[in-house]
């Protein structure tokens, strides 16, 4: 099955053209449902499953801009978006597969949801990122209403996954909340990209910040997902 | 003055610089002892814990609810300034209305909130918040070959003669308090970690992420028409 992520990290290395970075997607996909149907449920658990299903995200998720009208002939950002799917990919090769059944604690559809949004979300914020350097170097306006839209539907995702993060909590856990590095840390983020939504509203004198938050909320992003996991002492982690 | 008061109080760029110190004093305490999990942050209600630690444990966190404060207002105040002009869309304030309500949820979980662990076998009588005597009946649960538990749980009897059975993520709710189990050894004396919760700020916790969901969705919809 392995040999099926190493495939796609592979056209996504070279996804030049929609076509390949459709094909690397559709070989991630087939890794995921490959575990899935093994393990009898989403493959969500330990940093192997978590990295594929990221990479994965940034595929589905950069589908929609890639064949975009603007983007469509865009061949450096169709492979900017397989190199960092790839990137993604490659990190999660060298991780063991925890093969384990699901803790009783995890099982349920909102700790599922819970953890496939965000994954969603930080694939749109790493678009929207890759749109603000874009923007940056090109100077091009269109790439920054794209970038906003990226974030938008990120943010949106993010949301719905704190929403249901919080039943989950609440059912499992017996509170919504719990101060705890991760917590904090996905506050900082939903806070930060409540920020840059509303920076929108300042007008073009502010393109160039805007363009440069949004590279700076998928750093932040990536702290939030890996850097406090690795980091931090937190209960709340892969 | 107090006009130049009130235009302060609802300008954005004074949200979007609350928003940023929120931030920093968020991330700062993310790595204060008093934001780690070896502190007792999570286990008294927070107006409690806030009360008695010491300052250089909450220093950070007595920061994000004073800016916190400030934030509500402006948020309100943004709203209240919006509607007043004719069409515009409610979706965000919708938005603003949801965050509002998980910032009451807080508070009133922060204040009124309550936790309590306990060890118990099968026999053992819980001593209820309100004295009611709850019995453990039996304490059960399923393991995969390797030994590790793929399901448990915990039969109560209560004063009433009402049983109940509490396992993970279907906690049983009795008289406002869920009752959890967290762990359980399946020895041959069955033994449970269980705690008892009441977050009073779970309902409108809830109905403010609904409000927020829907504001949202309302939101990209008038997008996806614009474009």
């Amino acid at each position: 099955m392995k040999w099926l992520l190493m495939l796609s990290a592979g056209l996504y290395l070279v996804s030049c053209r929609r076509i390949v970075f459709a094909a690397a997607t559709a070989c991630e996909l087939a890794y995921l449902a490959g575990r899935g149907l093994a393990l009898g449920r989403l493959p969500l658990i330990g940093p192997q499953d978590t990295l594929a299903f990221l990479a994965c995200s940034v595929g589905l998720m950069a589908l929609p801009f890639i064949f975009s009208r603007q983007l469509k002939d865009d061949n450096v950002f169709c492979w900017s978006c397989g190199g960092l799917a790839a990137l993604f990919s490659l990190l999660a090769l060298p991780f063991p597969t925890l093969n384990m059944p699901l803790p009783p604690v995890l099982d349920t559809m909102w700790f599922e949801l819970h953890v496939a949004l965000a994954f969603f979300s930080y694939a749109l914020f790493g678009v929207a990122a890759l749109l603000g350097g874009f923007f940056l170097s090109r100077g091009s306006r269109y790439l920054l209403d794209l970038q906003y839209r990226a974030a938008l539907v990120g943010y949106s995702f993010f949301s719905f996954s704190m929403v249901s993060g919080g039943i989950w909590g609440y059912y499992a856990w017996g509170t919504y909340w719990l101060w705890t590095p991760k917590e904090l840390w996905t506050s900082i983020l939903w806070l930060f990209y409540s920020m840059y939504l509303h920076l929108r509203i300042k007008g073009q004198e502010w393109d160039r910040m805007f363009a440069c938050l949004g590279i700076v909320g998928f750093l932040i992003s990536i702290f939030t997902y890996l850097g406090v996991s690795m980091l931090m002492r937190s209960s709340h982690s892969f | 003055m107090l006009k130049t008061i009130y235009q302060r109080l609802t300008s954005l760029n004074l949200g979007l610089w609350l928003l940023t110190f929120l931030m920093v004093a968020l991330a700062l305490g993310s790595f204060s002892p008093g934001g780690g999990e070896n502190s007792r942050i999570n286990d008294l209600p927070l107006l409690i814990w806030l009360r008695h630690a010491p300052l250089s444990y909450s220093w950070w966190l007595w920061l994000a609810v004073a800016l916190m404060a400030v934030l509500a207002l402006n948020a309100i105040l943004c709203s209240i300034e919006a509607l007043r002009k004719k069409g515009r869309s409610i979706a965000p304030h919708l938005m603003h209305l949801g965050f509002l309500l998980i910032a009451v949820a807080h508070l009133v979980s922060a204040s009124g909130g309550m936790k309590d662990v306990l060890q118990v076998g099968e026999g053992t009588v819980i001593g209820f918040p309100d004295r009611e005597p709850v019995r453990v009946e039996k304490i059960s649960g399923e393991t995969d070959q390797s030994g590790m538990p793929i399901s448990y749980r915990a039969e109560l009897r209560f004063a009433n003669g009402e049983v109940g059975t509490t396992s993970p993520n279907h906690p049983f709710f009795h008289k406002g308090f869920g009752i959890y189990v967290k762990q359980v050894d399946l020895g041959p004396m069955p033994m449970a970690l269980m705690e008892i919760h009441r977050e009073p700020g779970a309902l409108p916790a809830l109905a403010g992420g609904l409000l927020f969901t829907v504001g949202n969705l309302m939101l990209l919809a008038q997008r996806r028409k614009r474009e």
